[in-house]
Order: C-alpha cells, then sequence, then structure tokens
C-alpha cells in the first residue's frame, strides 16, 4: 500500500496496561469505524480506559499528532471519549445530566421521549439509560468514540437504531478537515461487527498464551 | 466550689459496678469492656488532673506546647482509626493531623490573643481546656467525613469515572461525593448547636456554673466556644476532604483507589 496521505487521528504504539495480553498497535485514520472481539480476560475495556487515560498505562497514543500526555486530562477525556457497558448517574433526574436538555427528535431517533428526561435514572431500564448515555456523550463533540460494549442490554432493533446514530454522528463530523471522527467499538455481536466495519478494520484480541503476534488481522 | 472526696467518687464507682451486674443477667457480654472503660476513664482522668495542676504551676511554656502536641497527635491517630478505608503509607492520618492543626491552632492563638486575653496568652488554663474542646468536636467531624469521602468513592467509583471520561475535572466529577461527606459531617454539629441551652446545658457551661461563676459571664464563654467549634469543625472538614480527594486521583486526574486500604475492624 502506498504512504497514507491523511495523517492519523488516533495514533497508538505499543499501548500495554495490566490486564492487557499484547501490547496494542493501531492507526485510526478520520471517519474510519475499528470493530474489536476477542475472549474476556484479553483487556478490551482495559486498552479502550487507557485510549482515554482513566486507568495508568504505557506507550505512545496521539491524537492528530500531538500526544496525549501534553493535553490536559479533561480536555485528552472530551475528544477521546470512553463510554462503558454499565453506565452510571449522578444526579437526580436524567435531564440533569446534559449540558444542553436534547430535543424531541434526537430522544424520537433513538426510539425514546422527551417525559424520560424527569425519571429518575433508577427507573430507567438498562437499555434506556445506555442510549441516553451516548446522547450524553454526543453533545460534548468528542472525536474519537471507544464504545465498550454499549449495546450488549440491547435487543437488536434498539442496538441498529444505535448504529444508525452513530453512523450519523460519524457521517456529520468527518465530511471535511475542520471535523474529525472515528468510532473504536468493542463488541460481541459479529453481525454487529459486520455491519459497522470492513474486514481490515475488524480487530481480535488474543490472549498471550495462544499467540504473542500483533492481533491485527491483515 | 464544694469539694468531692475520693470516698464519694469510689461510692459513686459501685454504681457502675452493679450496672455491669444487671446488664450481665440481661445477657449483656461486654460488661469485661464496660468495667474496664470505666477503670480507663477513672486513671486517664486523675493522670490529667494531677498532670494538669502541675503543668498550672509549672507555668512554662514548653510544657503547655508539649501537652497540645500530645492532644493534637491522639486526635489525629482517632480520625485515622475511625475509617473503613485508609489511605496507604499514613497518608489519613496526615490529611487529619494537618486539617486538625492548621484551623484549631489558628483559631485557638487568635481568640486568645485577640478575645480573651490571658497573661501570658498561652496561660495553660485557659488554652488547655479551650484546644481540648475545639479538637475533640473538630476530630469527630472530620472522621465522619474522611470516612463518607472515601467509603463513597470505593462505592460510587462507576459514577466518579462515568463524569471524568465525559471530560469532567478530577474537582467538578468528587462535587457530589464531597457534598455527601460535608453533610454528614457537618449534621452533628448544627444539632449540637440547636440543642444548645434548651435540650442540652453543654459541659462548659456546666462547669463554670458549678465552680460558682455567674451563669450569664458562663453563658457568654459557651457562646464563644460554640462559634469556634461550629468554625474550626466546618473549617477543619473542608480541608481534610480537599486534601483527601486530591490525594485520589494522580497528575492525570485518575482514579487511585488503590491507595485505600480496607481496616481490619470493620
Amino acid at each position: 500500500m502506498t504512504e497514507i496521505t491523511t495523517p492519523a487521528l488516533l495514533k497508538v504504539e505499543s499501548l500495554k496496561t495490566t490486564g492487557i495480553s499484547n501490547p496494542v498497535n493501531l492507526t485510526v485514520l478520520s471517519g474510519q469505524v475499528w470493530m474489536i472481539s476477542g475472549s474476556s480476560g484479553t483487556g478490551k475495556s482495559q486498552s479502550l480506559k487507557a485510549l482515554a487515560d482513566l486507568i495508568v498505562h504505557e506507550g505512545q497514543v496521539t491524537l492528530n499528532g500531538v500526544s496525549q500526555q501534553m493535553i490536559r486530562p479533561e480536555n485528552w477525556r472530551s475528544q477521546v471519549m470512553y463510554f462503558s457497558t454499565e453506565t452510571a448517574w449522578w444526579c437526580d433526574s436524567i435531564g440533569e445530566h446534559f449540558n444542553k436538555i436534547p430535543d424531541e427528535s434526537q430522544l424520537n431517533s433513538i426510539g425514546l421521549f422527551t417525559s424520560i428526561l424527569q425519571k429518575n435514572p433508577d427507573e430507567c431500564s438498562s437499555g434506556e439509560k445506555q442510549r441516553l448515555a451516548l446522547l450524553r456523550g454526543l453533545e460534548r463533540s468528542p472525536k474519537v468514540l471507544l464504545l465498550d460494549e454499549i449495546t450488549a442490554n440491547l435487543d437488536t432493533e434498539a442496538a441498529v437504531k444505535i448504529e444508525q446514530l452513530l453512523q450519523n454522528y460519524l457521517l456529520e463530523n468527518s465530511l471535511d478537515d475542520s471535523r474529525q471522527c472515528a468510532i473504536i467499538w468493542v463488541s460481541h455481536d459479529e453481525a454487529q461487527r459486520e455491519r459497522m466495519a470492513p474486514i481490515e478494520q475488524q480487530l481480535i484480541f488474543k490472549s498471550a498464551s495462544k499467540s504473542s503476534l500483533e492481533e491485527r488481522l491483515t | 466550689m464544694i469539694s468531692i472526696s475520693y470516698w464519694d467518687l469510689l461510692m459513686l464507682s459501685s454504681l457502675v459496678f452493679l450496672l455491669g451486674g444487671l446488664l450481665w443477667v440481661n445477657g449483656f457480654s461486654k460488661v469485661k469492656e464496660l468495667w474496664w472503660a470505666t477503670f480507663r476513664m477513672v486513671v486517664q482522668l486523675l493522670f490529667m488532673g494531677i498532670w494538669l495542676s502541675w503543668v498550672f504551676n509549672a507555668d512554662n511554656p514548653i510544657w503547655v506546647a508539649m501537652i497540645g502536641v500530645v492532644m493534637l497527635f491522639a486526635a489525629g491517630y482517632e480520625i485515622s482509626k475511625r475509617q473503613q478505608y485508609r489511605f496507604k503509607k499514613m497518608h489519613s492520618l496526615l490529611i487529619g493531623l494537618l486539617s486538625l492543626s492548621f484551623i484549631a491552632l489558628i483559631l485557638l492563638v487568635g481568640v486568645l490573643v485577640f478575645i480573651i486575653q490571658p497573661d501570658p496568652w498561652y496561660q495553660p488554663q485557659y488554652l488547655i481546656p479551650l484546644l481540648g474542646m475545639l479538637l475533640g468536636n473538630s476530630m469527630t467531624a472530620i472522621g465522619l467525613g474522611l470516612d463518607t469521602l472515601t467509603r463513597s468513592a470505593k462505592q460510587l467509583k462507576g459514577k466518579v469515572e462515568a463524569q471524568l471520561a465525559l471530560g469532567k475535572t478530577a474537582k467538578e466529577s468528587m462535587r457530589f461525593i464531597k457534598e455527601q461527606s460535608l453533610h454528614s459531617a457537618l449534621i452533628p454539629v448544627i444539632n449540637m448547636l440547636v440543642a444548645a441551652g434548651i435540650i442540652s446545658l453543654p459541659g462548659m457551661m456546666t462547669g463554670q456554673i458549678l465552680a460558682g461563676a455567674d451563669p450569664v459571664e458562663a453563658v457568654k464563654y459557651q457562646i464563644m466556644i460554640m462559634l469556634l467549634i461550629a468554625t474550626s469543625t466546618g473549617l477543619g472538614t473542608l480541608m481534610a476532604i480537599e486534601l483527601a480527594s486530591r490525594r485520589l486521583f494522580d497528575h492525570r486526574q485518575r482514579l487511585q483507589l488503590d491507595q485505600l486500604i480496607k481496616t481490619r475492624k470493620f
């Protein structure tokens, strides 16, 4: 292949942390979706958390060529944003977690209604909370989305709605150079991986005992 | 003031002895602990009495300072002992000591120098009881505040990390936990203020009245002490919570809960 002309949005070199069996190397371009799978215990979640700088790790991570350690942690995390499997809510009502209250059409597009904003998070299903957590993150316009099995609690119909929401976000934000976006998604759903990414952008994490090779499938 | 004889005290102590027997018959298993605690109280107070009357007569600031330091360390130790989760490497003790001493000492010196104005200002008769009351109350509040903070950080880790992941600072992400901690630390102080004079006659005032002081004067002292206690517990708790919640994060604002060790007692 010829040299990449567009610079990488996110570049990961020998990323290591506790729980990762093999160091991670990855070059993500704007507009790309990378899907990650692999048996449990191979450090998929840990890798995503390390990319968001939520846990102590080794290796180089750069965003548009700027090293993670050169950017203030809160700025880095609002650009390289981690979305967890289990969502967490710290205020009494859903609406309070948003900077700008999402409008009706946004909510309807993922199968929710405005009445949910007044609800207490404990009253919502985990599927609903998962979709709301996604909206809550996207309103902060992250450039790299790190999705950790975010549709694990949803049925296929709801999962597809989430996928569409993410595809739209990706399209809107990778049209030109001023806006950039990419997705790294850990998913156990094979059909979902195939819907979201071409085969060369699907990674499998392996445990260290089986293979010490790179996880790249290419 | 009417003096009580040691004989009177011995007679009274038979009350606790009898109480122990009665409790034991009713299935209370900690009778030995009750007796031991009572015995300790008697010995500690007798010792304190002898020690204080010696210091009062010696009129040497070094001795006063030494008593102050011993009281401070004892209070700091009590704070770290009351934590379900302790920081590694004695950091709980350090945080406790720092927030106790910083606020309580500044207030104490300020009040002695500018308000009560005994001569010399470090006169132990004023300094030691005042310090004792400030430390005793701050100690309880700081202990409670720190315990709530570390316990909530451990239990509500997900809620803190979710906020960090959204790009909030460590300070913003800890805000809801800090609020809870301040709340649990300061509610007892507010209750104390509310009860003062209606439900409870505070100890210092009672002591002064027993010693023959004019109740109106005694009340003024008590009001001063209450104001000092409210200020020192509030500021001390704020400081302890701030120091502790900073310690929970590293330089990249990552939550570092492995610094907390569970103490055996709980």
